[in-house]
């Protein structure tokens, strides 16, 4: 539970920020230059002007008018920069342990758990300049956690890195949520990252709250590209591996809800790609554009896209020149782009029936 | 041929130079780490304090010295009282060189500590260190080699030093005389020849040193490409 009611003055305005966040991980979306760094900073401790007050589980560590400042070092607060900041002099142990005060049984121990929940166990003796953006992003995340703070804030892991990277960070993110169990505060303009990691969500503008609440009822698609032009609305798929044919590379997921790691029921097998490794079993992310959804108004015949499956229409809302309608198959939502000319031929519409058709290709693997 | 005087002058050069050295290297390190993280008004000020050795001529500078510790003044009645003698010993050759170097080292090693990167500052705080031991264990370690080569530069700067020297210590054979001294005596007196081979010994120690500072620098830059 963090409360905090803050100040900092910013050019061109001040940050004035009023909230009480409960949640396991919030998102925090706002354009650029909207303060979300300076937000994170002032939590962590890393602004020295910042007035007002601000606790985390019932702790304060700020009070201007008390003049209590806890400074950084005694917040127990992790903190993952847009760049992953490693320590260069030190290799990727040494960065890991670095925050450790355990004995040095119990910090190898603690090193190599957060280095295997990472998957990059293998690393311990490289140096930063030889490491991957993902890699890197990896490393930092796992030096946060080691320490077991009591809420870790990541500001937009891998923006600097291309797509493909950038994604890959996100089941890592979920396991850090399910498994290390600590509470984050999480800055992106991804919505369908938001909504898969997140279950509250703040917006920022020009330095205010522009909306908070749970994610799904702040996160409309209208609010967030009002804020962010670049904002994207891919759909996150999470499931459970039923089957896999490594002849065909294929392979069946059994879908569930990947904030909440529950059983998306009603929800179809759906069909994705395999990738060497892949087992019956095991967990699995993807994401799929919502470019790549296709809609139909009747069941198709003859058609090549693996995955085609009934689902309900949700939402409908104009976004600049496309339109993102989102439907619900089960428990499992899907979020659509498609053009304005296509919502009126197909007679698109809030509680209409319609055929999603998604191709195996257009799930993009994540981890 | 080198005569044991040449060597004695060497050997009371490379005392002073070296105590010079070792001397500034704390309060030279402390104030750069200062400078550097400092967005204050007072920054230019101690900046500007800091350059004037540089800019000076170095009898200007050994004029305030001479004020500031003889018997006219409160500093140097204090000296005298706790029994410190310091005018024209080889320890004023020292404060004199201690002076004149002390921005070298300073401007190298407040640049060594300006391009420590400083949000890797900030992640050690988040990690659990306070100032102190984010200091020794990120900014000291990422900037030792800018730091090393301004100790080298403030060296090389303390065994030429002549202006302000020879008005606090003054130019007395065995004492005070050091290497700038005694070649300006020699030639002043005629010993060209002598004068030459102090020369000569100069460039070499100079030498060494110079080239010692090249590869640390050579080493820090090709560091910084690699990250």
């Amino acid at each position: 539970m963090i409360d905090l009611s803050i100040r900092l003055a910013l050019e061109p305005f001040a940050l004035e920020v009023e909230l009480a966040l409960a949640g396991r991980v919030t998102a925090v979306l706002g354009p650029s230059g909207s303060g979300k760094t300076s937000l994170l900073e002032v939590i962590a401790g890393l602004r020295r002007r910042a007035e007002g007050r601000a606790t985390l589980d019932g702790v304060t560590f700020l009070d201007s008018e008390r003049r209590i400042r806890l400074p950084p070092e005694r917040r127990q607060i992790g903190y993952v920069p847009q760049e992953p900041a490693l320590f260069p002099h030190l290799d990727v142990a040494a960065n890991v342990r670095y925050g450790l005060r355990a004995d040095p049984g119990e910090s190898n121990r603690r090193v190599a758990e957060s280095l295997a929940l990472l998957e990059i166990g293998e690393l311990g003796t490289r140096y930063p300049h030889t490491l991957s953006g993902g890699e890197a992003q990896r490393v930092a995340l796992a030096r946060a956690i080691v320490t077991r703070p009591r809420l870790l804030l990541l500001d937009e892991p891998l923006a600097a890195l291309d797509a493909e990277l950038r994604h890959r960070i996100l089941p890592y993110l979920m396991r850090v949520r399910d498994e290390a169990k600590i509470p984050m505060i999480h800055v992106t303009h991804h919505v369908g990252e938001a909504l898969a990691l997140a279950d509250e969500a703040v917006v920022l503008r020009a330095g205010r709250v522009e909306a908070t609440g749970p994610v799904r009822n702040v996160l409309t698609p209208k609010l967030v590209t009002s804020v962010r032009g670049d904002a994207t609305f891919e759909n996150i798929v999470h499931g459970v591996v039923a089957e896999v044919d490594g002849e065909i590379a294929i392979a069946k997921l059994t879908p569930l809800i990947a904030a909440s790691g529950q059983p998306a029921i009603g929800a179809p097998l759906l069909t994705v790609p395999a990738f060497r490794g892949l087992q019956r079993g095991a967990q699995a992310t993807y994401r799929v554009a919502s470019e790549d959804v296709l809609l139909l108004r009747g069941a198709p015949a003859g058609i090549s896209a693996r995955n085609v499956f009934a689902a309900r229409v949700i939402g409908v809302e104009t976004l600049r020149t496309d339109v993102l309608v989102r439907l619900q198959t089960g428990a499992l939502e899907w979020r659509a782009l498609v053009t304005a000319a296509a919502v009126r031929e197909l007679e698109i519409a809030p509680q209409g029936e319609l055929f999603i058709a998604i191709k195996t290709h257009s799930f993009d693997r994540l981890g | 041929m080198i005569e044991a005087d040449d060597i004695s002058i060497l050997g009371l050069s490379l005392q002073v130079a070296l105590t010079a050295t070792l001397a500034i290297l704390p309060i030279g390190v402390a104030l750069a780490w200062l400078l550097a993280g400092w967005r204050g008004r007072g920054r230019i000020v101690l900046e500007s304090l800091l350059t004037l050795p540089l800019v000076l001529p170095p009898t200007a500078i050994g004029i305030v010295l001479l004020m500031l510790l003889s018997e006219d003044s409160a500093f140097g009645r204090a000296l005298s009282g706790a029994g410190v003698e310091i005018m024209f010993t080889w320890k004023a050759a020292a404060l004199a060189s201690a002076v004149m170097s002390l921005p070298l080292l300073v401007r190298s090693a407040r640049t060594a500590f300006e391009d420590v990167d400083p949000r890797l500052l900030g992640v050690a705080r988040t990690l659990g260190d306070g100032p102190w031991r984010v200091f020794r264990r990120v900014a000291l370690p990422l900037a030792w080699r800018g730091i090393a080569a301004g100790t080298l530069l403030a060296f090389c700067r303390a065994l030429g030093e002549f202006g302000a020297t020879i008005l606090i210590a003054g130019n007395i054979p065995g004492r005070t005389q050091t290497l700038a001294l005694a070649i300006f005596h020699r030639s002043q007196v005629g010993r060209d020849g002598d004068a030459l081979r102090l020369v000569a010994l100069t460039c070499f120690v100079a030498l060494a040193a110079v080239y010692a500072t090249e590869r640390l620098g050579r080493r820090h830059g090709i560091d910084r490409l690699a990250r």
